[in-house]
């Protein structure tokens, strides 16, 4: 294409502690087209869109709109040079009405007063452009997800002379009618002259509109601004996963499938919203779970340790059906541990030291009558695992000083101390370095040959295909079935993907 | 305002404004009737409603910073420092009234914004920058009256303190102006809008080019404003003020906003509600003079409603958290014929 590209991201970089999210990213959105934006889970497409809306700043490379080369300084600078943006998560005021949501970036105004009849016509137009008829003036805390979800999309469009518009996984609550509703939208701003990037893990949908595509890998571009019509969706599909990937050198570890389970989920219905999920683990084995982010895994996992009702199904520990109602149930009676996602929100007392972290666990069993708690005991425990997961810091260090994968580390030592059966692990090595993480992966196989029943939720495909024996995909709260890993990346990194994205 | 406006507000609130309505006035009646019809009197109600006056003003100065999710633990303290200034400046200072009054006013703006200015520059928690200033505000209160009660000769600034209209004092009007002033903000004003924006969702309304920090400044600045406009008025109708005034004005300010209907995460508050929630707590007080009864009953019957607000708050949002979890296929089913889509 010879024309001017209307938006042009050149060499984009942006580090954050620990990872580099992109490392070097090129966009070329020529105008009147729409851009499709594809990638992995964690391959950097939010923060690419976090960089052109003014959320983030990049730490390199250069922004051009129009021939112009911009430095957002806020999401309203993004907005005012005319890029409309929808974000992945739902950004409403609750309280607000629908008009005035889809307005409050620029609110009309009467001598400092808010226009309100202003502000329900440009409403009303961007409403009418996606055919989406709701009152102007409820509050949009009583709309569906869904509805919420087309406010929103109607909402960039009020941005008056959107250039580019920027779609983050738009139809991820929309039903099949509403997402072809959506697309016809899509297709008549394009015809107006707005550049649409469009960034989904519906691939058929990518198909139905895009006509160009980047696919990113590992926060670099892999594929720039190419027309879409030359591939396939299985040669797509071969370019984001891509990389051909080490094998594993770890011991072989076999699992003795003719053995009963430890951990059997059957139809297991939640109040979360998960319809009859089954899935099975047994010792010594390492079950996946993939999905991606929102398909619910760690819902479920929460929901296995008491953490949200069970409204269906049920869960059997070693051949008996249990009832878990708190995660001291789970602990202490079943002997289920769960290493969260999130370290330092929920895996961590960030200002204590290492001796607590870890022996929290254990305080019921090594207290003395009166309920004292030696700090020797604690120590002695602490200090075992300090050495045995070669944890880089001293037992009285508070847990906030150590560095992501130690905190990881210490997140881990405190199950083992409880002498768990079961580990639910979530995300283990999001925002650790290369080397550590390998580290991890070893500790967590060895775990697993030590005969621990392990449930791995993991978005890192290659790390699932490193670790796991066999993988359970999830997809909008259910499971969509299980994949044997055979530990070659292509072959089950492509099963895998298919059934998440369900190709044809 | 239209009809259609006061539906979806009355939706929004999902009846707490009638509900608070309908309490006030059954016990209003329920006490009228106890009295002999006593309280329909022109002086009972003058006393009911000059009474009122502050705890309207403290309860609109706690409900401003309500809006943007924070707490202002120094609404009383502001107030009672305020008081003794204003006083001290017109009976010591030889200051005109209506100079000492805007001096005040200002003051109280004054001490907003820096509180809100703490909250934005050190990002610790309103909370704790608002005790730390309330303890600095007893100090400074103290140090201004000492041990002494300060008296205002008579004048017209004392005039309009005790002054009516059909026995509706003039500063009880004053305090409904302040609060119809401040609702006409809340709901027309772009600052104001924008105010409650950052209440609601910080991260929205900063993705739609708000500043929040701006808001928290206002929101505080507007809540030592108010303040200043109730310490004035305490001056004007107290017979004097002294280092104690202001001292139980807290709990008060927290209770009329929150039984009222206003969400304590931020976002959602009525000012109507607030006003009706004063005067309920009101009647409680003018139940126990009716009746005799003992003091502490007032105290814990308010403090058992505020709880038992709170309390059933807290329920419903739940049941509203967990209602839309489930709807989206249905309202889909009935969306897509609206849409004439083609599938």
């Amino acid at each position: 294409m010879t024309t001017q590209p209307i938006l042009l991201a050149e060499k984009l970089e942006k580090v954050f502690p620990g990872v580099r999210a992109l490392g070097g990213v090129n966009l070329t959105m020529a105008p009147g087209s729409v851009h499709a934006l594809l990638g992995e889970n964690g391959a950097g497409k939010s923060t690419m869109i976090k960089i052109i809306t003014g959320v983030y700043r990049p730490d390199g490379g250069s922004l051009t709109l129009n021939g112009v080369e911009r430095h957002f300084k806020s999401p309203h600078d993004a907005v005012i040079a005319g890029i409309g943006v929808v974000h992945q998560e739902r950004n409403v005021v609750p309280e607000f009405s629908v008009a005035e949501n889809m307005l409050l970036h620029q609110l009309p105004a009467k001598a400092g007063l808010v226009d309100r009849e202003a502000m329900r016509e440009q409403a009303r137009r961007a409403l009418d452009m996606i055919g989406l008829d709701v009152d102007l003036d409820e509050p949009v805390k009583g709309l569906s997800v869904a509805q919420t979800q087309l406010v929103e999309i109607a909402k960039a469009l009020t941005t008056t002379d959107s250039k580019v518009l920027l779609l983050d996984e738009p139809t991820s609550a929309l039903t099949l009618a509403e997402t072809d509703r959506l697309l016809d939208v899509m297709r008549k701003l394009r015809d107006n002259g707005t550049s649409l990037l469009l960034v989904s893990h519906k691939l058929e949908e990518v198909f139905a509109i895009a006509d160009t595509v980047t696919v990113l890998r590992d926060g670099e571009s892999v594929l720039e601004a190419a027309p879409l019509g030359r591939f396939t969706t299985g040669e797509i599909v071969d370019l984001m996963v891509g990389r051909s990937h080490k094998a594993s050198d770890f011991p072989a570890r076999s699992v003795d499938r003719a053995q009963a389970p430890v951990l059997e989920l059957d139809a297991l219905s939640t109040g979360f919203g998960h319809r009859d999920v089954s899935l099975d683990v047994r010792r010594g084995e390492i079950v996946g779970l993939y999905g991606l982010v929102g398909a619910g895994r760690t819902e479920l996992a929460k929901a296995v340790l008491g953490l949200d009702r069970i409204v269906g199904g049920g869960i059997r520990v070693a051949g008996k059906d249990v009832k878990i109602d708190n995660v001291g149930t789970a602990l202490g009676r079943h002997h289920i541990g769960y290493v969260p996602e999130n370290r330092k929100t929920e895996g961590l007392f960030l200002d204590q030291p290492l001796t607590m972290n870890i022996a929290v666990t254990v305080w019921a069993r090594i207290r003395n009558f009166f309920g004292y708690v030696a700090k020797r005991r604690e120590r002695d425990i602490a200090e075992h695992y300090v050495d045995r997961l070669g944890i880089k810091a001293a037992p009285r260090q508070f847990a906030g000083q150590l560095s992501g994968g130690n905190q990881q580390k210490v997140s881990l030592a405190k199950w083992l101390a409880a002498d768990c059966e079961i580990l639910i692990i979530d995300e283990p090595t999001v925002g650790i370095d290369v080397r550590t993480k390998a580290a991890f992966h070893e500790l967590i196989w060895d775990l697993a040959a030590d005969g621990m029943a392990i449930l791995l939720i993991t978005s890192d495909l290659p790390e699932m295909v490193t670790l796991a024996d066999r993988i359970v995909v999830m997809r909008d709260s259910r499971v969509m079935g299980t994949v044997e890993n055979s530990h070659h990346y292509g072959e089950t990194s492509k099963a895998v993907i298919g059934l998440v994205h369900q190709t044809v | 305002m239209t009809g259609k406006d006061l539906m979806s507000r009355l939706r929004a609130n999902r009846g707490s404004e009638p509900t608070l309505l309908v309490v006030g006035i059954v016990g209003y009646l329920a006490l009228v009737l106890k009295s002999n019809g006593d309280l329909l009197e022109g002086n009972s109600i003058k006393g009911i409603l000059i009474y009122l006056t502050v705890p309207i003003l403290i309860g609109l100065a706690q409900l401003v910073v309500l809006a943007v999710g924070q707490m202002n633990l120094s609404v009383g303290a502001l107030g009672g420092f305020l008081s003794v200034w204003i006083a001290a400046l017109i009976v010591d200072s030889g200051l005109p009234p209506l100079l000492a009054a805007g001096i005040g006013i200002a003051g109280g703006a004054l001490v907003g914004v820096v509180n809100g200015v703490l909250v934005v520059v050190t990002r610790i928690n309103g909370f704790i920058v608002t005790l730390a200033t309330m303890t600095i505000l007893i100090g400074l209160q103290y140090r201004v009256a000492g041990t002494r009660t300060i008296t205002l000769s008579d004048g017209w600034f004392t005039d309009f303190g005790s002054a009516d209209v059909l026995n509706i004092p003039l500063i009880f009007i004053a305090a409904l102006v302040v609060a119809a002033v401040l609702a006409f903000f809340l709901r027309r004003a772009v600052p104001g809008r924008r105010l409650l924006a950052s209440g609601g969702n910080p991260l929205a309304a900063r993705l739609s080019g708000i500043s929040n920090d701006r808001s928290l400044i206002l929101a505080h600045g507007l809540s030592g404003l108010i303040i200043g406009v109730a310490a004035v008025l305490t001056v004007m109708s107290a017979p004097g003020v002294n280092k104690s005034i202001g001292g139980d004005w807290l709990l008060p300010s927290f209770a009329a906003p929150i039984i009222g209907g206003a969400a304590l995460a931020g976002g959602a508050v009525s000012v109507l509600g607030t006003i009706l929630a004063a005067f309920i707590v009101r009647l409680v007080d003018v139940a126990r003079a009716q009746y005799s009864l003992d003091p502490s009953l007032v105290n814990f019957t308010i403090g058992a409603v505020v709880l038992g607000t709170v309390v059933l708050g807290t329920i419903r949002e739940n049941r509203a958290a967990r209602a839309p979890k489930d709807p989206p296929k249905d309202t889909a089913k009935e969306a897509a014929p609206l849409a004439g889509s083609p599938s």
